[in-house]
């Protein structure tokens, strides 16, 4: 990494500071451009994207101080070195507050220079290696549910495997009180296995690949797929699911996708629905947009979680209510809504319930008759 | 009574694989491979009539290295294939832009885990009735 060509930018409105500077790093191996203003110099640095840049802290124009900033907005990985006429603490230490790495009191020395230049590049290497680390935990913990439930879903393939063996072997030798243990078992299992595969197939969404297969979607297919789907769990609960589609609200998607997006928000608005509350999802053509809405009169999202919900594995408080699960759903949802070039909204009332928006581009050519859900298909006012 | 077919099981999985081969063992001669390179020799040392395959052995996909070499393979590619997989989508998810079931070999077909015994023993006859008919089977 040593041997690597590097580029350093020098920002200075005198030109004699330029010169000499230029002259100190000839030789060097590095790539050196400069400018003397910080206009031009920030044009510079966003096409040119240096690995360590001197910033003059006054210039005409605009300030050292605004260049510091605007540099750390463009590229946080990047080292800036101020040069400062008058070396006093203060003027030092706000140019640190605004991201400066350290700097340099003029007049210098052509080592003292020389010698922040290698600083300036070691620590550029340092904090691009930290950038990478940190990309890479994060890609880490975004595959973190498919790894785990892949693991998860081998053993109880295993044992779902292995009871099919033994139920099928003890037919007929044992009572059945004990074959219905067996099968209720096996259920149970095959019912863990079905929520895992859910997992798996919504994180093994190949994002750029479910675009390709995207085709128009009346959204009312989706909706009552996902409203039937939930209908178990609210009819448990006493929770009435109304709908109200416009048939007309079609959009350009993955049918499969977008039945999981609006799944896991009903069933969400169902698990934190009080005893005989009640749902009501609505979808209608706004303008460019289809807008679809999900408000539960339930026990509300406080304030200071609103901003966390759509982030994997994050549970409200609300869960100590008796309701359960991995915090995925919400997460899987914005991802599907953004592959489709939506996004997805919350707002709540704590103690009087929660409503979700996803908004989606709407798709405009006539509605292909066949393979399309027909409109009339639409469940308007179901209720469990 | 004509001679037992002979299946080869190739799954890291030793329970999932006792599992199946309880189920198999009643109608076929089964042997097991627990790991890609034993299945290997064993498909170039022996002769089978039907492969079970799982395609998600070790970290990755070595069972599908182990398909790409059947397929290469003159005389193994035209043997009957039945792949197990934990879960159909991870075919895709592994073969980005193709159809859910790829095709390894001219005779095939999937299966995901865990594997209904019916199920299995009607695919797994299916798939050796298919072999036959592609072409008789060769005089020993």
């Amino acid at each position: 990494m040593n041997a690597e060509r590097r580029r350093i930018l020098l920002v200075d409105d005198e030109a004699v500071v330029l010169d000499s500077c230029l002259a100190i790093l000839e030789g060097s191996g590095h790539e050196v451009a400069f400018a003397s203003s910080g206009e031009t110099g920030l044009d510079m640095a966003r096409g040119w994207q240096p690995d360590l840049v001197f910033v003059d802290l006054k210039m005409p124009g605009i300030s050292g101080l605004e260049v510091l900033d605007a540099l750390r907005e463009l590229d946080p990985t990047s080292v800036s070195i101020v040069f400062t006429g008058f070396a006093t603490i203060a003027s030092a230490v706000e140019a640190m507050q605004h991201g400066a790495y350290d700097f340099l009191a003029k007049p210098f020395t052509p080592d003292e220079f020389r010698s922040m230049v290698r600083r300036g590049l070691t620590q550029r290497e340092l904090l691009v290696e930290r950038a990478a680390l940190l990309r890479e935990r994060e890609t880490l913990r975004e595959n973190f549910a498919a790894i785990v439930s892949h693991e998860l879903r081998s053993p109880l393939a295993a044992v779902q495997q292995n009871l099919f063996v033994v139920m099928a072997e003890l037919d007929g030798s044992i009572g059945d009180a004990q074959q219905e243990r067996l099968r209720r078992m096996s259920a149970r299992i095959g019912d863990l296995l079905v929520l895992v595969n859910r997992w798996l197939r919504s994180f093994s969404i190949d994002i750029s690949h479910m675009r390709e297969g995207f085709r128009p979607v009346a959204i009312s297919g989706p909706i009552s797929a996902a409203i039937e789907s939930a209908q178990a769990e609210a009819v448990r609960k006493a929770v009435a699911i109304a709908g109200d589609v416009d048939p007309g609200a079609v959009v350009a998607g993955d049918e499969g996708a977008l039945t999981e997006a609006v799944l896991n928000v009903i069933g969400n608005a169902v698990k934190y629905s009080r005893e005989g509350g009640r749902v009501v999802v609505s979808a209608m053509r706004r303008d460019g947009t289809v807008e679809i809405s999900v408000a539960d009169s339930g026990v509300g999202i406080p304030t200071a979680d609103l901003p966390w919900i759509f982030d994997a594995f994050y549970r409200g408080q609300a869960g100590a209510s008796g309701a359960s699960g991995a915090g995925i759903g919400l997460a899987l949802t914005r991802r599907i809504v953004e592959a489709h070039g939506g996004h997805i909204t919350a707002s709540s009332d704590p103690g009087q319930g929660s409503v979700f928006v996803i908004e989606l581009p709407a798709f405009d050519a006539p509605v292909p008759g066949p393979g399309a859900a027909p409109p009339e298909q639409v469940s308007k006012g179901a209720s469990g | 009574m004509t001679e037992r077919k002979k299946v080869l099981i190739v799954d890291d999985d030793p329970d999932f694989v006792a599992g199946i081969r309880a189920i198999l063992d009643r109608e076929y001669d089964t042997t097991v491979a627990y790991n890609p390179r034993d299945g290997w020799d064993a498909l170039k040392s022996g002769r089978y009539d039907l492969l079970c395959l799982d395609i998600m052995m070790g970290r990755g996909a070595e069972g599908v290295m182990l398909a790409r070499k059947i397929r290469r393979d003159r005389e193994l590619r035209e043997m009957p294939v039945l792949i197990i997989t934990g879960l159909r989508e991870q075919i895709a998810f592994l073969f980005p832009g193709q159809a859910v079931h790829p095709g390894f070999v001219p005779v095939d077909e999937l299966v995901e885990k865990p594997v209904e015994p019916d199920l299995l023993l009607q695919k797994a006859a299916a798939l050796i009735a298919a072999r036959e008919a592609r072409q008789p089977a060769r005089v020993p």
